[in-house]
């Protein structure tokens, strides 16, 4: 039997923990899946994927996963008030054309919005830039500009700041060290490679 | 459905077409009786019908293998394989369709059956009355999507099905999809519907509605009473013509045709003889379709068709699917102005909503509403996907 075998990540492992078992879940940007399944194998959540690119919605089809090609926020407005317990926004908020609009009406469909990210902050990312001069490339930004979707430098300190001028509260955080593995000592917007937020309203 | 799926012809040393690999072969319909009484939904009754039907697979032991076709308008029960060597082309999904294919024959017992009121073999309008000993004509009892589905259901049980393992239309074949799954939640495991609706739009009506004017205008037509042989062949055949754009889409048709003349064509501009090859493609569509189709079927059908309408039927369209127990596949397609993704998405949406497992993809193609019978691996990957679930991905747990 072909197996396919998939790395947990420290961040899956964090969104998994705060994810309710057996609650409905919305994952915003979706990819293949992998997140949505570790969360269907592991708290056993119903859930569903948006992304917009055909191949990604038949990889989660091909799992077994329901999903959904098509624009996120056109997704939401389709549904009434809390109809999800979740949305999950996981590597994907930097990509947003309209992070408010899709943030809130994620807070209007979902009880929680867990966001993830990869703080721009980060002292290496802040050298990198000083020094080399060249975009930042890593697991979440795999491609050269040219080939990239256009994306979002978000920074913690930018994305909390968002957060208090709308009013969002920030029900829990967690930052990881520039090995996307280990806590974050402190000084999260200059020691912290990720970066994840439960949200509420 | 148009009929110019293309078949590129094999060189001469190869193998018969209908021996290919990955081709179910050589097929023969069948036909099942329902010898009890038949009531439609308009309360109308049957003393008995027969559909005729192709299988193509083996029912696997615990007879939950079948996987059941939906044909659309036009279509019939021949969607794979071939009734003869001599045949010019295949069934209707026959890419779709076979050993190794998408829909995988060696795997499921595939069922494909024309509908009630159809014209290839099952009880329609040009059955015998036996009140009468003519055809019924317009006595025919009114057909809808629901009856179509209750009698393939009849058929379904007569052949041992004990549960589908899928449901699998395009057009008025994803419609009868979603009914079935509606109306038996237990039997139907997955829903494959494509390019289709939940509500028939008013401009589907009205194309429909242009196509029995033709008809019924035709003086041949004589109120549904005519011969087998004879009938509105004139009306009927504008029907097809028209409902034949409807299928494709501007892009497609300026590609295969463009402003081309027809190679004997009068020169002069000033005649309204047959000028441009898209004249003369769309009057061999109509004439190619009166020798299979009958003229009081396709009122049938496109009444069945403008009837549909789940939100209608149930209250809202969350109240149609709330017993639905099957998980659902809808697939859009962007250049289809029948049907267009806006309603395949609402299906989607409204199954989710509804609380049930369900997605939605889309396929980027410029063939218009017939793009569900594309020759598209990406097609084929989705459905074999959809039917195929993988094994369950592992995870490495060590982080």
């Amino acid at each position: 039997m072909n197996r396919t075998v998939e790395k947990r990540t420290v961040d899956m492992e964090i969104i998994g923990g705060w994810v309710e078992p057996n609650t409905r879940v919305l994952d915003l940007g979706c990819g293949k899946g992998t997140l949505l399944d570790f969360l269907v194998q592991t708290k056993k959540v119903s859930g569903v994927g948006v992304d917009l690119d055909f191949a990604k919605i038949s990889a989660c089809i091909r799992r077994g996963l329901p999903a959904y090609q098509g624009d996120m926020i056109a997704f939401m407005r389709a549904f009434p008030e809390k109809h999800f317990d979740r949305v999950i926004c996981s590597r994907t908020v930097q990509e947003l054309s309209d992070p408010t609009g899709v943030i809130l009406e994620a807070l209007r469909v979902g009880r929680a919005l867990t966001v993830g990210f990869v703080n721009h902050g980060f002292w290496k990312n802040r050298i990198n830039m000083l020094v080399r001069g060249r975009k930042i490339r890593n697991a979440v930004y795999t491609t050269e500009w040219f080939e990239s979707r256009p994306a979002n430098p978000v920074t913690i300190a930018d994305f909390e700041h968002f957060c208090a001028l709308k009013g969002i509260r920030i029900a829990r955080r967690a930052h990881l060290a520039g090995n996307w593995h280990d806590p974050c000592p402190g000084l999260p917007n200059l020691l912290a490679g990720y970066a994840l937020y439960d949200l509420a309203r | 459905m148009t009929d110019d799926v293309e078949i590129s012809s094999a060189p001469a040393e190869a193998p018969p077409r209908y021996r290919a690999s990955g081709d179910v072969g050589l097929v023969t319909p069948r036909d099942f009786t329902y010898r009890n009484e038949f009531r439609f939904q308009s309360g109308q009754i049957l003393p008995e019908f027969t559909l005729r039907y192709e299988t193509y697979g083996a029912l696997n032991a615990t007879r939950d293998n079948a996987i059941l076709i939906c044909h659309a308008l036009s279509g019939d029960h021949h969607c794979a394989g071939w009734h003869s060597p001599d045949d010019r082309k295949p069934g209707w999904w026959n890419n779709l369709i076979g050993p190794g294919k998408a829909v995988d024959t060696r795997r499921f017992y595939v069922i494909c059956a024309n509908v009630l009121g159809g014209c290839q073999g099952s009880t329609g309008p040009l059955s015998i009355n036996p009140q009468t000993g003519r055809p019924y004509g317009i006595l025919f009892p009114f057909v809808t999507i629901p009856d179509m589905v209750r009698a393939q259901k009849h058929l379904l049980e007569h052949l041992g099905v004990s549960e589908l393992h899928g449901v699998i239309g395009g057009s008025m074949g994803g419609m009868q999809a979603l009914q079935l799954a509606i109306e038996y939640p237990r039997f139907v495991r997955r829903v494959l519907a494509m390019a289709t609706t939940g509500r028939e739009s008013a401009q589907a009506i009205a194309f429909n509605e242009v196509g029995r004017q033709a008809i019924m205008q035709d003086p041949a037509w004589n109120r549904g009473d005519y011969a087998r042989e004879s009938g509105p062949r004139v009306g009927l055949a504008i029907a097809r013509m028209m409902a034949h754009i409807t299928y494709v889409s501007d892009a497609s048709m300026d590609r295969k045709f463009g402003r081309r003349k027809k190679e004997n064509a009068n020169t002069s501009a000033y005649t309204f003889d047959v000028q441009f090859e898209v004249e003369g493609y769309l009057r061999h569509q109509g004439q190619s379709f009166i020798n299979r189709f009958d003229a009081n079927s396709y009122l049938y059908i496109t009444r069945a068709l403008d009837q549909f309408d789940l939100t209608q039927a149930y209250g809202s369209i969350e109240r149609a699917f709330a017993g639905v127990e099957s998980e659902t596949l809808v697939v859009g397609f962007t250049s289809d102005w029948l049907f267009p993704p806006e309603q395949n998405r609402d299906l989607a949406l409204a199954l989710l909503r509804a609380g049930k497992r369900a997605s939605y993809a889309e396929l980027d193609t410029d063939l218009g509403h017939d793009s569900f019978l594309l020759e598209s691996e990406d097609l084929y990957g989705l459905v074999r996907g959809f039917l195929e679930r993988e094994q369950p991905y592992e995870f490495d747990y060590s982080i």
